[in-house]
């Protein structure tokens, strides 16, 4: 029983190193998507992920972030009600006539 | 006066640079105006320099005076030279100031996270991340563009314009730490609160109040 125990507690600890916590998690999933992860943060992260669906669901949204922003980027930008106002239209307006001569 | 609509035809003259598909530069206003303010309104956050940017954009265009095969072309030889102003901003920036934000450093989902303990740095039982339904069809809808619009300008000005330039402009790590002058670990650091941030203020705001 003791011996169970200790041998529980021993698991515990060498997951708890391996495996990231869900804080590392979340930085480790952004990095990824910089650059190659090192060789020795990999097998914690699957680990991790396998065993936690809010971090998997984090990796999946921010991949969204990042596919949503590069494949619109016009809708992104231009998705704000502000505009050119009529005072600088005219400046601008002037301005090109003025170097037009 | 109307902002819109003063075309005045009249007193156009068709003359100008007199190619085929370059539009009259007196039109560019009209035109491209908007479009281009608000391009660089989203990257330099501030409506006054955004109009300089768009004026200096025009100038330097005229001075250019090449031609164009259509106005899609016309347009989006418009936005390069708009961009190269735009980077010369962030040099300038980069190079007058630290860009890396400190004040942001502080963890944006600190407070959904275990203080301490044995799950210390674990999401706090149903604070962690549900599933977003459907994200993709969330593209489609104007909406969604302006919340996420309206989160991206939430973010620390110096964050955002690294969102930007990396996900938004699809530019190579290694080219944005030499644009701004960091290095590419506070890079990492500060993509990983722009993502963070934006995340859950989408989560917050569009995909947490669906169905």
């Amino acid at each position: 029983m003791n011996l169970l125990n200790k041998v529980k507690d021993g698991m515990i600890a060498v997951l708890g190193m391996l495996m990231p916590s869900c804080r590392e998690a979340l930085r480790l999933q952004s990095d990824a998507l910089e650059r190659p992860l090192p060789p020795a943060r990999r097998p914690g992260l699957w680990l991790h992920l396998l065993l936690c669906k809010w971090c998997r669901n984090y990796g999946k949204q921010i991949r969204f972030l990042r596919h949503a922003a590069h494949e619109h980027p016009d809708e992104l930008t231009q998705a704000t009600p502000q505009r050119l106002s009529p005072e600088a239209r005219e400046r601008i307006r002037q301005k090109i006539r003025a170097s037009q001569e | 006066m109307p902002a819109d609509g003063d075309l005045k035809p009249s007193q156009a003259p068709p003359e100008a640079p007199g190619k085929p598909g370059l539009s009259d530069p007196e039109q560019w206003v009209e035109l491209h105006g908007d479009y281009l303010f608000k391009y660089a309104l989203m990257r330099l956050r501030d409506p006054a320099k955004a109009e300089d940017a768009v004026q200096e954009t025009f100038l330097a265009a005229l001075k250019g005076g090449k031609t164009f095969a259509g106005r899609s072309a016309e347009k989006s030889w418009l936005v390069g030279v708009l961009k190269n102003k735009i980077y010369d901003h962030y040099r300038k920036a980069g190079r007058e100031t630290s860009f890396t934000d400190l004040e942001f450093y502080r963890d944006e989902e600190s407070d959904r996270f275990v203080p301490d303990g044995l799950l210390k740095d674990g999401w706090i039982h149903e604070l962690g991340p549900s599933e977003w339904s459907s994200p993709g069809a969330s593209l489609d809808s104007e909406v969604f563009w302006k919340t996420f619009r309206d989160c991206s300008d939430k973010l620390p000005k110096n964050v955002a314009a690294v969102f930007n330039l990396r996900e938004v402009d699809g530019i190579e790590s290694k080219e944005v730490c030499a644009l701004l002058q960091i290095s590419e670990s506070n890079l990492w650091v500060m993509l990983h609160r722009a993502r963070m941030a934006l995340r859950r203020c989408l989560d917050n705001n569009w995909f947490g109040k669906q169905a």
